[in-house]
């Protein structure tokens, strides 16, 4: 909502600056967005007088002016055709910046110096006009900006309104919440209006069939109107809040819409078929054509202005094309009502017609304001149409509607505000802003009237609001709640997400945050199955694009391109991991959320440096980074299966993690098609777990074990093993055979190639056996340790080197 | 013989002297004290002196040893600790090149907010709940008293999944899950992932929110300003100007939004407060009593407040981050700054 600060004054007396006022605005609850100053930075424009206006020698449209400003005369050429020696004319001088951001320079213009612009109406924003250059009053004074000659300077001032305040969608409606702040009386239109001896009951009629969308509806006619421009203080005023001028009569019906808020529709007489107005329902299917030239079908939901025949106009919303008024039309009939706000906000959204009236009826208009604006528009109209008003008003209102009466309870006030109050302030602060007050049946009570412009306030809750916002916010005092409550112990779903993401950082991993939709092929990408259960998805009805469709099933695709997008940065060392929910389908309502935590490392495994190796990522690393976050959250007893790899990993160098039966992830390096897909040319590689399935399995923090005070004794021994028998087959050996004093192995030796036979492996084991009560011998151990180790070798066909 | 002993004497101290390393001054003693050193061939030859004139011999050898052995320890001393400054002098680094780093990780910007101030109401007895964010109608906005056609839904653009299923458009709806699953007194901190149908310079379709509330009996205005005025300060910093003005919420009445005094230009007013030396920053109010009636709460006995703010707004003043974008962009130089 836009107001100036001149069409306030006109309402209510007040002396804040322009700034002064947009402050007390926004803490009054009317937050202003912007304050701009008509004609600000426009004072190089001044008044000039011509004093000689010659033919260019060399182009026959353009005249060579010689323009005294007051202080001096310039030579200034000009394309206008309505100006001569001796005009007082708006002069932009060399600097000047005209609406539009247009500087204006000195130039050459077909050989002749050209020091500055005179201008038009249009050039400065004041007027539609662009046929020439304005010819200013001759008793202006020379030099002086044209704004403040013209008395032209004032100051929009751009409200954003919250939607509980349809009162304020009005001139009037924000004068009310200055006189409140100013102490003054709301100077409220009381439009006199002239009759002629012509009936308005003899011309036409009102019938509501549909009394709950449309609960009154008033009208009055004027006759012989001349249509035509609408004057130019009423044309910048529009334009001043945002409205475009249309005619004399459109303009007259935006204008009071803008000054009282109630939004109006003119007819043209003529084509009202039977001269009568009925207010029903649409037909179901029924076509209709706005004043905009748009068709639309009708529903029966749609309320409509129908003539004896035919609708025409879009009740609350637009007029029709039909009934449009025209350069030629001379009857008007004026319409005033007041529609059910959800009806109109339902035509509204179907329709998808937002507009300045559905905007305000939606919300609530003031149904009590419908006299007033009709009188003040229907005399505005036969005064700038030179036409004749009518006798009398139709004034359709069945049931007239109730105006809520609300208790106001002194002790609620002060139990939900605390503020130090008595019933006397909180009558002044109510019947400051036009609510009617009376002592209340009880004591310490009130009984307040609430207004038909205030909509909003229907509990005793939106009473205690408003004294809220009148004693002022910022005076409330300041407390601290004095309730007790208990420690606060983060649930488990939140210390085990916190542990993983610290643990991942720890392990130099970034975090990265994608959107939670992506396209419909970036599942596609990942080369999943058919039937996979990713790619059943989680659609959006409405949305932005058609790369952000659906819901995310995997957080891959987006990882993938987010490494994609940094190597094309030239970041070519990543680690990246994003801890969010991928989405799945579910029976029933809602979708199964599962928070995922995924990864992925690329480049160099140490930042580049000269003091670090060049070695790559790898699969180990990643590994590694699983085993870290397994143990962050205690999570043991994990296998890495080599069955059914992940589609979009390399087949021999990926993994699923299981627990029992239970997946908990992957990790793998990316299937070289899949890099592609994503335009990615290195390595790449990733680790995935299912957070909730860890949840599920993830254990208490481990207890203490007992330090031994007593030495080790190492064995190391290198096993000669076929190059198809896993690590884990030799770990799960040692921690099966029952030896006596293991207190860990460790594999800390692979080596293939020079000195082993083709198709074998050497895997070095350390076994470091200790005891807690005394120190071991060496016989105490080599028993042991030959059992295990002809234990391996007996069942994994293994020798020793 | 004495002089024999005195030139002796001379010599070895003079050769202690000149030793330039270790090894030659093993060299020396060997020389005088060992099996066929000079000093030792002067004791041999004592057997054959006149035995009056033993002792005063005697006297001199046993002198000159003390003396040798004084000084070739001094003198021990003296080249051992030339040879650590010698080599101490020899292994200089250049101590300018960069220092050997583990690789480190970092959390995102919007996680850094939040773990922040999720941190500051803890002591404050707040705890964490989080919901879904696909979300049913009801919670995301009917139980929030923002029923269909109402205008109110045009404050924020939603995206359907179907008639009845939206992305959630705020974290309130945890308000309202929380208060069915718990009895007051409540003291509750949501933060979380929203969408809004909306994308540009200063929009986008996803992005953070964290929602507080607290219900319990005589629960006040002024608690709710004490609160958050005490978060803010924390937070922003001690003596932060804050203000409350009116607004409103469906779900608060009285509702307000929160200004702080402006922390890019300490409230001179420049570009990011538009001039006007303040920043909004959250929005609040008195917990509807619609809302309490959606979850069945005694109106009469209970009252309380709810306050609702953007984490990447917080992060980009937090960290004078001029555009929204860069957070979901996942430039890895971005990332690593934090």
């Amino acid at each position: 909502m836009i107001v100036t600060y001149n069409w306030l004054k006109e309402f209510v007396d007040f002396d804040y600056s322009p700034e002064d006022l947009c402050h007390r605005l926004t803490m009054a609850g009317l937050e202003v967005d912007a304050l701009e100053e008509i004609g600000g930075g426009l004072d190089s424009v001044v008044v000039a007088k011509l004093e000689s206006v010659e033919k260019h020698p060399d182009a026959d449209k353009l005249t060579v002016c010689q323009v005294n400003n007051g202080t001096e005369t310039v030579q200034v050429v000009c394309g206008a055709p309505n100006h001569k020696t001796g005009d007082i004319v708006a002069f932009a001088q060399v600097g000047s910046v005209l609406p539009g951001d247009f500087k204006i320079k000195k130039s050459k213009i077909r050989g002749q110096v050209s020091m500055g612009m005179l201008c038009s109406g249009k050039e400065l924003a004041l007027s539609e006009e662009s046929a020439g250059i304005m010819i200013l009053p001759q008793d202006l004074k020379l030099g002086q900006p044209v704004f403040d000659a013209l008395e032209l300077k004032d100051f929009m001032i751009e409200i954003g309104l919250t939607p509980n305040r349809p009162d304020c969608l009005s001139v009037v409606g924000v004068a009310r919440e200055v006189a409140a702040m100013c102490d003054q009386k709301l100077k409220l239109p009381k439009p006199e209006i002239a009759e002629s001896a012509e009936k308005i009951d003899d011309q036409t009629s009102v019938t509501i069939e549909d009394a709950e969308y449309c609960p009154r509806y008033a009208a009055r006619m004027i006759k012989g109107v001349k249509i035509g421009p609408s004057p130019d203080w009423m044309v910048r005023r529009l334009e001043a809040v945002g409205m475009r001028s249309i005619n004399n009569v459109v303009d007259v019906t935006n204008y009071i819409m803008m000054e009282l808020g109630h939004p109006m529709h003119a007819f043209d007489f003529r084509f009202l078929e039977e001269g009568r107005i009925v207010v029903k329902r649409a037909q179901q299917g029924e076509k209709f054509t706005t004043l905009d030239d748009q068709e639309h079908e009708m529903i029966a939901e749609d309320l409509m202005i129908c003539d004896g025949k035919k609708p025409v106009a879009m009740a609350g919303v637009m007029g029709g094309l039909n009934s449009e008024v025209q350069d030629d039309t001379e009857n008007i009939l004026l319409e005033a009502a007041y529609f059910k706000p959800t009806a109109i906000r339902r035509t509204s959204k179907r329709h998808g017609l937002h507009t300045e009236s559905s905007h305000r009826f939606e919300r609530g208009a003031d149904i009590d304001m419908i006299p007033v604006a009709l009188d003040r528009a229907a005399s505005l109209i036969a005064e700038l149409g030179q036409g004749e008003v009518l006798a009398g008003v139709i004034d359709n209102y069945p049931q007239p509607l109730q105006t809520p009466v609300l208790d106001l309870n002194l002790s609620k006030v002060q139990a939900l505000l605390d503020i130090p109050v008595d019933l006397q302030t909180v009558q002044v602060l109510l019947e400051s802003i036009g609510l009617q007050v009376e002592d209340g049946s009880a004591a310490d009570q009130l009984k307040v009237t609430v207004p038909s412009f205030r909509p909003d306030i229907e509990r005793e809750v939106d009473l205690i609001e408003e004294v809220a916002r009148l004693y002022g916010y910022d005076d409330i005092p300041v407390t601290m709640p004095v309730g007790t409550v208990d420690a606060v112990v983060p649930p488990k779903r939140q210390q085990v997400q916190n542990m993983l993401r610290n643990t991942i950082v720890s392990c130099g991993f970034s975090e990265a945050m994608n959107y939670s939709f992506y396209g419909t092929d970036a599942i596609q990408k990942l080369g999943v199955a058919e039937d996979d259960p990713r790619r059943q998805q989680v659609k959006i009805l409405n949305p932005l694009s058609e790369d952000q469709a659906v819901m995310r099933t995997s957080l891959v695709p987006s990882l993938l391109e987010t490494v994609s997008r940094n190597l094309a940065y030239r970041s070519t060392d990543l680690r990246l991991f994003e801890l969010r929910p991928v989405f799945l389908p579910q029976e029933g309502q809602t979708c199964n959320e599962r928070l995922t935590l995924t990864a992925v490392a690329c480049g160099r495994r140490q930042p580049e440096g000269w003091a670090q190796g060049a070695d790559q990522v790898d699969f180990y690393d990643l590994k590694g980074v699983v085993e870290e976050l397994l143990g962050a959250i205690n999570v043991s007893d994990v296998t890495f299966s080599v069955d059914t790899p992940e589609p979009y990993l390399h087949p021999g160098k990926s993994c699923h993690l299981l627990q029992k039966k239970k997946q908990l992830g992957s990790i793998g390096e990316v299937h070289p098609q899949v890099l592609a897909a994503f335009d990615i040319d290195q390595p790449v590689f990733l680790l995935e777990l299912d957070v909730e399935a860890m949840l599920e399995v993830s254990g208490e923090y481990s207890k203490f074990k007992p330090l031994s005070r007593f030495p080790d004794v190492i064995r190391d021994s290198a096993l000669l093993l076929d190059e198809s028998v896993s690590a884990a087959e030799v770990m799960d050996i040692i921690n099966r055979t029952k030896v006596k004093y293991i207190e860990n192995a460790v594999l800390f030796d692979l080596y293939t190639g020079k000195g082993i036979p083709e198709g074998k492996k050497s895997l070095a084991v350390r076994v470091r056996y200790r005891d807690l009560e005394k120190t071991l011998t060496d016989d105490e151990v080599v028993k042991g340790h030959n059992k295990l180790i002809k234990s391996i070798c007996h069942q994994l066909g293994a020798e020793i080197r | 013989m004495k002089e024999q002993i005195e030139q002796l004497q001379e010599k070895a101290l003079s050769d202690l002297q000149q030793a330039a390393d270790l090894k030659a001054l093993q060299d020396v003693r060997v020389q005088v004290l060992g099996k066929k050193g000079a000093l030792t061939e002067v004791m041999k030859g004592m057997r054959d002196l006149a035995p009056e004139e033993r002792p005063v011999v005697g006297s001199l050898v046993n002198t000159l040893k003390d003396q040798f052995e004084a000084r070739f320890a001094a003198r021990q001393a003296e080249l051992q600790q030339q040879a650590i400054a010698d080599k101490l002098a020899s292994e200089k680094i250049d101590v300018t090149l960069p220092g050997r780093r583990a690789v480190s990780g970092s959390k995102h910007p919007v996680t850094l907010v939040t773990e922040e101030i999720v941190d500051i109401f803890s002591r404050l007895g707040f705890m964490v709940e989080q919901g879904p964010e696909i979300e049913q109608d009801f919670y995301n906005f009917e139980a929030l008293n923002i029923p269909k056609d109402h205008p109110a839904r045009d404050m924020q653009d939603t995206f359907y999944i179907t008639d009845d299923l939206v992305l959630r458009t705020h974290t309130s709806p945890v308000q309202i899950r929380a208060m069915m699953k718990h009895k007051p007194p409540l003291r509750i901190i949501a933060p979380g992932t929203v969408y809004r149908r909306d994308s540009d310079l200063t929009h986008s379709p996803m992005f953070h929110q964290i929602e507080g509330f607290l219900v319990d009996e005589k629960v006040t205005f002024g608690d709710l300003k004490g609160i958050l005025t005490h978060f803010l300060r924390e937070f922003f910093g001690e003596g932060l100007g804050v203000r409350f003005r009116p607004s409103f919420f469906p779900f608060t009445e009285p509702s307000a939004e929160v200004d702080i005094e402006c922390v890019i230009c300490g409230g001179e007013g420049c570009r990011v407060c538009s001039k006007t030396g303040w920043l909004e920053i959250l929005g609040c109010g008195m917990i509807d009593p619609a809302v309490f009636g959606s979850v069945d709460y005694d109106t009469e006995k209970y009252s309380g407040f709810a306050f609702g703010m953007g984490l990447e707004r917080i992060a980009m003043l937090k960290y004078g981050v001029g555009d929204l974008r860069l957070f979901f962009e996942n430039d890895l130089r971005f990332l690593k700054q934090f």
